[in-house]
């Protein structure tokens, strides 16, 4: 019974590591994709190089949307802003996140009271609403605005990373690097910040793939810097202007499922990751 | 000691409640292009200035920022929300019924999702490692993975659009201006949204109910139940069920900001006038009061849910010291 079970248990985590390495790969593609769009795309995506609403042909992979720019080419274009809003909110996020977590949960006291209460107070402001406002009143650029979302996103991490560190504080080789006589700033992260890393890394993926879906979504609502071509605003001009009504699939679906495909991918490398650090499967904490 | 806890956390919801809507009173006032310019873009150099000065003083606009902001909070403490820009009417009105459209969706799908997830999470947690609890994961994670808006879309494109069953959007058809409010009607437009709604939020239900009971099965008082001869249905749903359930309760808040956000794009895919429509529309008006009283509903909304779940916490778990 017990072998039975460890047997399933170990083929599983091979499915996952699997999984694993195929959303890497399909990150680096689409990071590779992003970073040569121009030599990849057959027309410049800004200029007008078919009449409009062309079916797709030779010519137009994709065909051509209400201004008759080429489809496929501004799918290509919009690659790199997507991944960009991700990592840059995902990551500004999580290092917010990171640093008030383990100051909070380090210190304790007086110190994690202020900044827990803090964050709970903070909690209570609904952000995505704050976030829509902010981007169509500012009418910034695609950087500014994943810039505002890693600052109104960390919280959520700063909850995580402080309880994980508040228990880790409790451990003996911290109190012995206290009683060496190491400081602060040297524990926090020569000792606590590489044991924490590990779930750094699977909030990093998850919260990437949540900016990436939600810069996304910013663009389908018409916010944000309408010169920027980006998926979201893609799939609103195919919505408003009559994609959805004259049943052109062509330009409608592609940016939404390469969004979906994206981010299935980079949930699948979330999950498996977490399987792997997750101490409630494997029943026991490696303290390096 | 009971009373004390409560009366806490009436005072703390209180201190939350000033410090989100001041937080935002301040970024909403900060920010550029005020409602006349913004809606006379084009005849801006042709209008008096006189009535762009009088349509200040009627707002109080021509006041500072501060002297705003005390009167802001003196006329809220006696119940007045000011008065939208764009419509001209109260705005407690206008957020209270635009709530109420929101709620017909939000309430259902919350419920039917937390039920769904909390029974499928239940049931997988606690035959998990089977090849069926593998398939569903992956299904779930899938679910999770799609965008909700592109859910919506898909919804409306395969319903609605080929195969008819659902209307395009909106709540009402164009039938009821004969024969008054059809509350059938209501209920085939508010369908598809519900159910797209239910499904976004099932996966994060299901996913902190399996892992919920993953935990639960492996503590001790589960291998005494077991020793002491119990029936598994018994130590299922009587011991586990029962104990894993307690992290679900803090899920509802979490779950209520998710909805909010997440009914911006179903309401305004579905064009299902509720708060979230009301939001994109203030927010193309730049009707600041309007806006100011939409986050006022949403912060108290939170602060809500969160009361609620602090005290039912403390009700079914013996082991919160209440207090402490």
């Amino acid at each position: 019974m017990h072998r039975k079970v460890a047997f399933i248990i170990g083929k599983k985590r091979l499915k996952r590591n699997v999984a694993f390495t195929i959303s890497i790969y399909i990150l680096v593609a689409f990071s590779i994709i992003a970073i040569f769009s121009p030599v990849l795309t057959p027309y410049d995506p800004y200029t007008i190089t078919g009449t409009p609403l062309e079916k797709p042909s030779m010519g137009h992979i994709l065909g051509t949307n209400d201004l008759g720019q080429d489809i496929f080419s501004r799918l290509i274009y919009g690659t790199g802003i997507t991944l960009f809003v991700g990592f840059v909110g995902g990551g500004l996020a999580i290092l917010i996140g990171t640093f008030v977590g383990i100051v909070s949960g380090y210190y304790g006291g007086v110190i994690d009271e202020f900044i827990t209460r803090g964050i709970d107070l903070l909690m209570v402001i609904p952000m995505f609403p704050l976030l829509l406002v902010l981007a169509s009143f500012l009418e910034v650029s695609m950087t500014r605005i994943s810039i505002l979302m890693g600052i109104l996103g960390w919280t959520m991490f700063a909850r995580v990373i402080r309880s994980q560190v508040l228990s880790l504080s409790e451990y003996n080789f911290i109190y012995g690097a206290k009683a060496m006589g190491a400081s602060d700033s040297y524990i926090m992260i020569k000792h606590i910040l590489p044991n924490i890393l590990p779930l750094i890394i699977v909030k990093f993926v998850f919260a990437v793939q949540t900016y990436m879906i939600m810069g996304v979504g910013l663009g389908f609502l018409g916010l944000g810097d309408p010169t920027t071509i980006s998926w979201g605003q893609m799939i609103n001009r195919a919505y408003t202007n009559g994609g959805f009504a004259l049943g052109m699939w062509w330009w409608l679906l592609p940016p939404g499922l390469i969004i979906a495909f994206l981010s299935i991918a980079l949930s699948l490398g979330g999950y498996s990751l977490e399987d792997k650090i997750n101490p409630r499967l494997r029943r026991e904490i490696e303290i390096s | 000691m009971r009373i004390e806890y409560v009366i806490k956390r009436l005072f703390y919801c209180f201190l939350a409640f000033f410090v989100g809507i001041s937080i935002t009173f301040v970024i909403l006032h900060l920010m550029p292009g005020d409602y006349i310019s913004h809606l006379l873009i084009n005849i801006e150099s042709t209008i008096s200035p006189e009535a762009s000065e009088a349509f200040k003083h009627k707002f109080g606009l021509d006041k500072s920022l501060t002297e705003q902001y005390f009167i802001y909070i003196d006329n809220l403490l006696q119940g007045d929300w000011g008065y939208s820009f764009e419509y001209g009417v109260p705005i407690l009105n206008i957020v209270v019924e635009k709530l109420r459209w929101t709620l017909i969706l939000l309430i259902p799908a919350t419920l039917l999702s937390l039920l769904i997830g909390v029974f499928i999470g239940a049931y997988f947690g606690w035959k998990s490692g089977s090849k069926l609890d593998l398939s569903v994961l992956n299904v779930m994670i899938f679910i999770r993975a799609i965008p909700s808006y592109w859910w919506a879309l898909m919804f409306v494109l395969i319903f609605g659009f080929y195969l008819g069953l659902f209307p395009l959007g909106g709540y009402m058809g164009i039938g009821v201006l004969e024969s008054g409010t059809d509350y059938l009607d209501i209920l085939h437009h508010s369908l598809l949204p519900m159910i797209t709604l239910t499904l976004c939020s099932i996966p994060g239900n299901y996913y902190l109910m399996r892992n919920s009971m993953l935990l639960t099965v492996g503590e001790d008082y589960i291998i005494t139940a077991r020793g002491k001869g119990l029936s598994e249905k018994d130590i299922l749903f009587k011991h586990t069920v029962k104990n894993a359930m307690l992290p679900m309760v803090t899920m509802i808040t979490l779950e209520l900001v998710f909805m909010i956000s997440g009914s911006v794009f179903i309401e305004t895919i579905f064009s299902w006038p509720g708060m979230g429509m009301l939001m994109i529309d203030a927010m193309n008006a730049r009707d600041l009061p309007l806006l100011q009283g939409i986050f006022l509903m949403d912060t108290l909304l939170i602060i809500i849910a969160n009361f609620t779940a602090d005290m039912l916490y403390s009700c079914i778990d013996p082991r919160v010291k209440v207090g402490e």
